[in-house]
């Protein structure tokens, strides 16, 4: 396997899925039984980009942007309908035995494991599939068991465990081969704050310590904040950016908080400080007749001025500077007004 | 070891250690499933024999047909359980992607994993088999010729119920597929009635498929009904349809997957 080059190489990747449509009711029923319709649906519109070994990339979009698809396609589950990937040098949808030995792929929503036994019969099968020597097992088991702080659960039912609990051992179930392309897809959902946290942390060490690439697709903004050095955005199956998680919040912009002692409408106030509407936000828990809080996203030349225009409308009576969070950027990126 | 040993053996055990899990739940499931079709046959040729007043049936006496509906029992627990089912709905439902993944064959460790409380039982069905045919003044070691028969038709009907079950690939769903086989097999493979009641216009049928070699050939090989000759025939016949089998897995499952979209994520 090739290991020359990026590790993962993905040139104007498109996918489109057909499925059966059915209208409401018994016409509906009828219809399908006797002319069923199709329709097509283009999950993923000419990606292209590449990824270096070791890096943790974050692939982050709205709900069926094609995130999944792009996994899917990756990891070798299914081919695209045009365009070439790459991962290790090889064509995933082979799935060669090679590729097989060194890839992993996680759904937070899909349980690997046998929900009638405990974890540990499930990681000795997989001892035995990946053909791991005893002493190399028992060293890695041991590893992620204390990262992950589940040594005293490995004997218990899978069944019977949390689902934060579970998600960890699937993770181990996963890793148990150290792979070096690991496809995560949503591995915090439904995951409490504290166990998130835990399963971040041990992420991130998995990371440093074995120099394993990682992509990992999350509706959890803190996941890509908190691990990845560069995320990738898709919106309906196009890649809109590829970059740093920083270099999302363009180039010194600032996000101007502002209370002011008036209840003007949002339009009112973009068009006192001179900025667009999209670069306004009112503070949706706001009660009636008290001073209005504003968000304004402003360049830091722009700011002064903005500040400056409001204090000559309104009273304002508390205002500060914050950077812009990741979670607002996207947002105005999923909605396509950034 | 091997590592292609290893994890075939891996796989055995895990698979007996998941149908054992809850004990109680296995022996009823083993238990109901012998007792039930026994049970039912016995009450018919008594009806037919005892109330009836009937001396043949298919020109077979009572005693023969409930000889062989006992023996049939043996073997019948070895028949193929509902691996298939399993197949198409993880292609159904996406859970497939969990073992696409792995540098293992998805159909072969299916079966494995599976045919371990199959295993399991083969032996312990030889054993009262054995016991049984010296009572009954059979030949005891023809037992274990008959069970390696049915052995092998446990791979032939997992095969081609794997097969079956990769038109989930194409329609999402084969229940109703694999439902109609598994009543077909029922019939055809001597698991319900002695084939040699069958008019002799039909016997082309069942000779013509493999699903005679499953209960009916070993039984009748444990009972002495077929010589050394046709068994060691049967075994040739078994092992083209082993082939036919292989070829089959590798061309459905090679196109379907092919076509599998791994839903559900």
């Amino acid at each position: 396997m090739s290991t020359h080059g990026p590790i993962i190489s993905v040139r104007d990747i498109k996918r489109s899925f057909r499925s059966s449509k059915k209208e409401e009711g018994w016409k509906g029923t009828l219809g399908l039984l006797l002319k069923p319709q199709y329709t097509e649906h283009e999950a993923l519109k000419g990606v292209s980009f590449e990824i270096e070994e070791g890096a943790f990339v974050g692939l982050i979009g709205a709900n069926g942007a094609g995130k999944t698809t792009l996994l899917k396609i990756l990891s070798g589950l299914i081919p695209p309908s045009a365009g070439e990937a790459r991962v290790m040098g090889e064509n995933p949808f082979d799935r060669t035995l090679p590729f097989r030995n060194h890839i992993a792929l996680v759904m937070g929503q899909k349980a690997q494991l046998w929900w009638d036994l405990p974890a540990i019969d499930a990681f000795d099968l997989l001892k035995a599939i990946y053909g791991i020597p005893e002493a190399v097992y028992r060293e890695r088991l041991n590893t992620l068991a204390q990262l992950l702080d589940v040594e005293r659960l490995l004997k218990t039912q899978i069944r019977r465990l949390s689902l934060g609990e579970r998600m960890k051992m699937e993770l181990i179930g996963a890793l148990i081969h150290w792979p070096r392309v690991i496809f995560l897809d949503e591995p915090t959902i439904g995951l409490d704050v504290v166990a998130a946290a835990k399963l971040r942390d041990f992420l991130r060490e998995f990371n440093r310590r074995e120099k394993a690439t990682l992509i990992l697709t999350s509706h959890n903004m803190e996941d890509i904040e908190r691990l990845c050095s560069r995320v990738l955005i898709l919106r309906s199956g196009e890649l809109i950016y590829d970059g740093t998680p920083h270099g999302l919040t363009r180039q010194g912009e600032r996000r101007l908080r502002v209370r002011v002692a008036a209840e003007p409408s949002i339009e009112e106030v973009a068009q006192v400080a001179g900025l667009e509407t999209r670069f306004v936000e009112a503070d949706p828990e706001h009660v009636a007749g008290e001073a209005q809080l504003f968000f304004l996203n402003v360049t830091s030349d722009g700011l002064m001025g903005a500040l400056q225009k409001l204090m000559s409308r309104y009273q304002v009576v508390d205002m500060g500077i914050e950077e812009p969070g990741l979670d607002t950027v996207i947002q105005r990126l999923f909605q396509g007004t950034a | 070891m091997n590592r292609r040993i290893e994890w075939r053996l891996a796989a055995l055990k895990n698979g007996f250690q998941d149908a054992t899990a809850y004990r109680i739940e296995f022996l009823i499931e083993v238990l109901g499933q012998a007792a039930v079709p026994v049970v039912t046959q016995l009450v018919i040729w008594y009806a037919i024999f005892k109330m009836g007043g009937a001396q043949s049936v298919g020109g077979l006496d009572y005693t023969q047909l409930v000889t062989y509906s006992l023996f049939s029992l043996l073997f019948s627990q070895i028949r193929g359980g509902d691996l298939d089912f399993e197949l198409a709905e993880m292609v159904r439902t996406g859970a497939l992607s969990n073992y696409l993944l792995r540098p293992v064959s998805v159909v072969e460790f299916i079966w494995i994993r599976g045919s371990a409380p199959k295993l399991f039982l083969s032996g312990i069905c030889l054993l009262i088999g054995m016991v049984a045919a010296a009572t009954a003044g059979l030949d005891p070691t023809r037992m274990a010729g008959a069970m390696f028969l049915a052995l092998i038709g446990n791979i032939i009907h997992y095969q081609l119920s794997a097969a079956l079950a990769s038109i989930a690939f194409y329609w999402e769903e084969a229940y109703s597929v694999l439902m109609v086989k598994n009543l077909v097999v029922g019939l055809l493979s001597g698991e319900l009635l002695h084939l040699g009641i069958f008019p002799d216009q039909w016997r082309w049928v069942w000779e013509a498929l493999p699903f005679h070699l499953y209960v009916f050939g070993p039984t009748q090989y444990a009972l002495g009904q077929w010589s050394t000759g046709l068994y060691w025939m049967k075994l040739v016949q078994a092992g083209a349809w082993l082939f036919m089998g292989w070829l089959m897995i590798r061309l459905s499952w090679g196109l379907g997957t092919r076509r599998y979209l791994s839903l559900g994520g």
